[in-house]
């Protein structure tokens, strides 16, 4: 799998118009409908509710302390909203562990990386693969046989992966000695290992500089583009959240002030107001 | 110069992800074997009796700590506990069915402390680190108080230690009880601990063991990649308190001949976790190196000072040989935080390199 096939430059592939259309006849993989979560008095979340379509890049954005990562962990099952429902693919979800919610397809990236600093690259992304073995502990205790037929397949899995992020160079490294911007790699790498239908990003560029973002831009495309993979993502970068998303959810004080294409959301009084401040 | 991969290419994973990928390193592991197998011919039973059988349990024990503190992360005290679970467990199989292989009943007394120690682990599930080094503690005395007060453990005898009565094995030679050769025991015991530590080596470098190391290094991510909290903790416990059961049987089996419930007492604990910690947590080759130098190193010191023709007191020699090995502890973990499994690793990537300080 080569990314140089697919090598597009990140702004300018997605015409605005073009992917509106495509993305309003899709499928909706996951809604949410009137979630409201709060820890004690604070509310984090309140009311909010938006719905992500298959195969789209959708942004969540807003100012800090906006309940953006608070959304996410109620989307992978870390926190329990006291309302609302979420449906992912069809089915109407009750209260879910963490592990449910990463056997039904949904990964994710941290905000501060929460790599597995003991462990090489590749046996992070092999965790990535947990889900996916199934060999009970007599066959691990030899690791012959079935137990190792299981191993190399997911190895040569977990390598096409380690191809598709170019990252072939680290693959014997422990993750603690690399620096900051491969560890974000080898992160989004052990996502993908879960091959999820949605895969939530927290800030994948956090603290990068412009060259590390535009790797990693190109690297989101080309897993929403070759992978089919849904992406929700949580961006500061405005930059790169107008020229990645098909959509854009903007939260602020645990409200949705606004939602829709990225130009729209721009253009959006609140969204500016939210960011900018109101003149009093 | 010697230690060099260059030329050894992988054409396949399996070849890749051996647990010696390097021919230096397989040629090292073979040469160890033949030297474990031949030189005990040729050793003393002092050297049989008080160095190499009680180093080998202490390594197999620290194996089983490190299983569960190196590799799963949760700190425990408990070890010398569950020493004792696996002893007494196997002193009352071979008392019901005394015509048993020994070693068989060794092995399967390690299922009892797995069991007990699947239910001290229970706490691991919602309380972490020091906290649960208390909780571990707890089993610590709990247990030994049942090896006082319950009377059954010990068969009601007068002096409330257990004894090894004499057992046979593979057609009829004496493996156990005082009339067992050093030489025998010591084939038995190593023969279980290098079993024992191939099938650990192979839990952890497949799926459980990663399972195991996801959960120590970050439980929250491990958790979202469909780690489930509860198998992998208790897992980890139950194989640790199984290694650490059958380590404590073979203690007394092989070793000692008689044991009380002093010989598994908080000082044991505390000796495993030390040789853990100095060997290297996370490393099963550092097992080795830090019972051997905890276990070996005083016992050699013991013997080599007086023999160099210095005429000091026997007190003297203990007391030198203490401070001499409590120097050295602080001298490597300041060198080596990560213990001396670290610094061997260390050594082995420069030697890849050398002449060159980089690759």
């Amino acid at each position: 799998m080569s990314v140089m096939e697919a090598g597009t430059p990140a702004a300018g592939i997605r015409g605005a118009a073009a992917t509106s259309a495509e993305t309003a006849a899709r499928e909706t993989l996951l809604s949410v409908e009137n979630i409201t979560l709060s820890f004690g008095g604070v509310h984090a979340i309140r009311n909010v509710s938006f719905e992500i379509a298959k195969g789209e890049i959708r942004a969540i954005i807003g100012p800090n302390g906006a309940g953006k990562t608070s959304m996410l962990n109620v989307i992978n099952g870390f926190y329990h909203p006291q309302e609302g429902l979420i449906s992912f693919r069809g089915q109407e979800r009750r209260r879910m562990k963490p592990y449910e919610a990463a056997n039904q397809g949904i990964a994710r990236t941290f905000q501060n990386v929460a790599l597995f600093r003991g462990m090489t690259t590749l046996d992070n992304i092999m965790a990535g693969r947990t889900l996916k073995m199934h060999r009970g502990f007599f066959w691990q205790c030899l690791h012959w046989g079935p137990a190792l037929k299981e191993e190399v397949e997911h190895r040569h899995k977990v390598e096409e992966i380690i191809d598709f992020l170019e990252i072939q160079a680290i693959r014997k490294t422990p993750v603690g000695r690399l620096p900051y911007g491969l560890q974000k790699r080898v992160e989004l790498a052990r996502a993908l290992a879960m091959e999820p239908d949605l895969l939530l990003l927290d800030e994948p560029m956090a603290g990068m500089n412009l060259e590390e973002k535009e790797d990693m831009s190109r690297f989101i495309l080309d897993v929403n583009q070759q992978l089919g993979t849904t992406i929700a993502l949580i961006e500061h970068d405005i930059g790169v959240v107008m020229d990645l998303s098909d959509r854009v959810v903007v939260l602020d004080h645990g409200e949705k002030i606004a939602d829709g294409m990225p130009a729209d959301v721009q253009a959006n009084k609140a969204v500016i107001e939210a960011y900018l401040g109101v003149e009093h | 110069m010697f230690y060099r991969e260059a030329g050894q290419f992988k054409t396949t994973y399996e070849a890749d992800q051996a647990i010696f990928p390097i021919l230096q390193d397989r040629m090292g592991i073979a040469v160890i074997m033949v030297l474990a197998l031949v030189i005990p011919l040729f050793a003393t039973d002092f050297v049989l009796a008080s160095i190499m059988i009680p180093f080998l349990i202490f390594a197999l024990a620290t194996v089983g700590l490190n299983v569960l503190t190196g590799y799963a992360g949760q700190l425990s005290l408990g070890t010398g506990a569950f020493m004792g679970v696996g002893a007494y467990a196997c002193y009352k199989l071979t008392t019901i069915f005394p015509d048993m292989n020994i070693v068989v009943m060794v092995l399967l007394s390690g299922i009892f402390s797995a069991g007990i120690g699947i239910v001290f682990g229970l706490p691991s599930l919602r309380i972490k680190g020091l906290y649960l080094a208390v909780t571990t503690l707890a089993a610590q005395f709990f247990l030994e108080w049942c090896f006082i007060r319950i009377p059954w453990l010990y068969n009601y005898n007068n002096s409330g230690a257990i004894e090894v009565p004499e057992r046979t094995g593979f057609g009829g030679m004496v493996l156990a009880g005082p009339a067992s050769p050093p030489i025998t025991r010591y084939y038995v015991v190593l023969a279980i601990v290098v079993a024992i530590t191939f099938l650990v080596k192979n839990v952890i470098r497949g799926r459980i063991g990663r399972t195991w190391m996801m959960i120590r290094d970050m439980d929250i991510a491990a958790e979202l990649m469909g780690v489930r909290p509860l198998f992998a903790k208790l897992s980890a416990f139950a194989v640790s308190s199984y290694i650490c059961g059958v380590a404590g049987a073979m203690l007394v089996f092989f070793w000692l001949g008689a044991a009380e419930p002093s010989s598994f007492s908080i000082t044991v604990s505390f000796q495993i976790l030390f040789m853990a910690i100095l060997g290297g947590l996370g490393s099963l080759i550092g097992c080795f190196y830090g019972a051997a130098f905890i276990w070996i190193l005083p016992v050699l010191l013991r013997t080599l000072l007086p023999s160099m023709g210095l005429d000091i007191a026997s007190e003297t020699v203990e007391h030198v040989s203490r401070m001499v090995i409590g120097a050295l502890i602080i001298f490597f973990l300041i060198v080596e935080p990560h213990g001396l499994a670290r610094l061997w690793q260390i050594g082995k990537e420069k030697l890849r390199v050398w002449p060159f300080p980089y690759a």
